[in-house]
């Protein structure tokens, strides 16, 4: 398998804490990688890391064998961040945009598309995320589930090679969870390559290929879906377990 | 030397450091903001937006403050100098400090306190929101999208809301002097023309330009550096406030100064 992305002893501290000491994964094209980890163990962080919003104390974050932690050059960062993208927790849609400008936000940055071109990869974009029509909306008249999925669709819409997913499915009921997991299957289908950060161990099981796990400072885990579930280590089993499980498990 | 090393590690000269850190990043983001305007891609639109939204969204606070600076001004010095019998001295005193000090010193500190705030609330909130961050994930920058925009639209528009201010002033001077003190119109705009010289008026438009590159400076920087939610957001729009404010009233007496150098008194 051909690895496209590869982190190699990132480290990372705020002040005094000290939140990545030394993390090595790498992700392979065409996979899902599930990144699970405690409150305040740095997973986000390490999304933003990847992307360049963080920057890390020391290690490198190898995107096709290059470098990209470092680059300061705007327009090499703009071409990475064009093959990677971000989906917000929140959705971080632009408030004093619609959904349309949203959406058509990257493709008018960084394609040629004319103004049609660009209408039609909406339109096309929204219909895979199920909400078509609502292009001139405002976010504020969205739902939240609504507005994680338009950001989703705001980051997809380039096509990148990889999309990072911070918590998609956090606050959502089961119905949009169940929404948003479909897409993001859809989206792996097509050959996206991804990591998820999330605390829902379910969705993590039916999207992920491979589990990782954070834990002080460190990948404590890191194996495909089945060696997670069936793995009775304590410290794993905290999250592979459902709710109420792990103490008759430990019994 | 104990002593010496205490002091020197101490708070005060801790808090005197942290100073003239946060001063050499304002240069540095000044310097940004420059480097992004003369380099692609460039946002001409949303220049445009934000000269109508500062610039004509301060129209009427401007009109106001122009009128009344004018009528105040105006009233005072006339009634003070009619005792000396120094009436006709009213439209050159009143238009030359309207010209040069009084339009763009009051125009500046309040369109200080509405855009200022304004940047500072409105990029704070997209700061603590994450919307800045996905500027840049989107493979942006924010300083490109959202700062040199306000930058610029605010060095346009002070200048322009100034002269509209002076303009308000002296017209309010003359109802007065034409009402209260009987001089007749034609009168004072004669002795306005005489005495304002167009370096008088220049001087003011410049020193307007410059209040405003502090004004979108410091509230855009603020903006930018925004945390702690919505009572982040709160403490920066005062922080802009207060410290535009500051910042104008003591560049002004510098630009004064070197003005007066250059153009004599």
């Amino acid at each position: 398998m051909q690895t496209i992305l590869e982190l190699n002893n990132i480290h990372k501290a705020f002040g005094e804490k000290r939140i990545h000491q030394g993390i090595n994964f790498s992700l392979h094209k065409g996979e899902s990688l599930g990144l699970l980890g405690g409150s305040g163990t740095g997973k986000s962080v390490l999304l933003r890391t990847i992307i360049g919003l963080e920057r890390a104390d020391s290690g490198e974050v190898l995107y096709h064998n290059k470098p990209i932690t470092r680059i300061k050059n705007e327009v090499e960062l703009a071409k990475i961040r064009t093959q990677i993208s971000y989906s917000f927790q929140s959705g971080a849609l632009f408030d004093s945009l619609n959904v349309f400008d949203n959406i058509a936000y990257p493709l008018l940055e960084h394609s040629k598309l004319s103004f049609k071109e660009v209408q039609a990869k909406v339109a096309d974009v929204l219909k895979l995320i199920d909400l078509e029509g609502i292009e001139s909306l405002m976010p504020s008249d969205l739902s939240g589930g609504m507005q994680k999925r338009v950001g989703m669709a705001r980051a997809m819409v380039l096509d990148p090679e990889i999309i990072l997913y911070d918590e998609p499915t956090a606050g959502l009921d089961p119905a949009n969870i169940e929404n948003v997991i479909d897409l993001m299957l859809k989206l792996k289908d097509m050959g996206q390559s991804s990591i998820l950060v999330t605390h829902d161990i379910p969705s993590a099981i039916r999207f992920c290929d491979r589990i990782l796990i954070l834990k002080d400072g460190k990948i404590y885990f890191n194996g495909t879906v089945n060696e997670f579930t069936e793995s009775t280590d304590p410290n794993i089993l905290k999250f592979s377990l459902p709710q109420g499980k792990e103490a008759t498990h430990a019994s | 030397m104990k002593e010496i090393t205490k002091s020197i590690d101490g708070p005060e000269t801790r808090a005197i450091v942290d100073r003239l850190y946060e001063v050499g990043r304002l240069v540095f983001f000044f310097a940004t903001i420059l480097k992004c305007t003369f380099s692609r891609p460039f946002y001409f639109m949303r220049l445009v937006d934000q000269i109508r939204a500062l610039g004509l969204g301060s129209l009427s606070i401007t009109v106001v403050i122009g009128l009344t600076m004018g009528l105040v001004m105006t009233l005072n010095f006339g009634y003070g100098l009619v005792k000396f019998g120094g009436v006709l001295y009213v439209p050159a005193v009143v238009s030359l400090s309207l010209a040069r000090e009084m339009a763009p010193i009051f125009t500046s500190l309040l369109v200080a306190g509405r855009i200022g705030s304004g940047m500072a609330a409105e990029i704070g909130s997209m700061n603590v929101t994450q919307q800045v961050d996905a500027i840049r994930a989107l493979g942006t920058n924010p300083i490109r999208i959202l700062v040199v925009p306000r930058f610029w639209s605010a060095v346009i528009s002070l200048p322009l809301l100034t002269s509209l201010s002076c303009f308000l002033g002296i017209l309010g001077g003359m109802v007065v002097c034409q009402n209260e003190f009987g001089m007749p119109a034609g009168f004072y705009i004669n002795k306005v023309l005489d005495t304002v010289k167009i370096h008088d008026f220049l001087s003011g438009l410049v020193k307007s330009g410059i209040f405003g590159a502090i004004i979108a400076i410091v509230g855009c920087w603020r903006g930018l550096s925004t945390i702690g939610g919505t009572r982040g957001v709160g403490e920066s729009t005062t922080w802009v406030v207060v410290t535009s404010s500051i910042a104008i009233l003591i560049t002004d007496f510098f630009i004064s100064k070197i003005f007066l150098l250059i153009w004599g008194h």
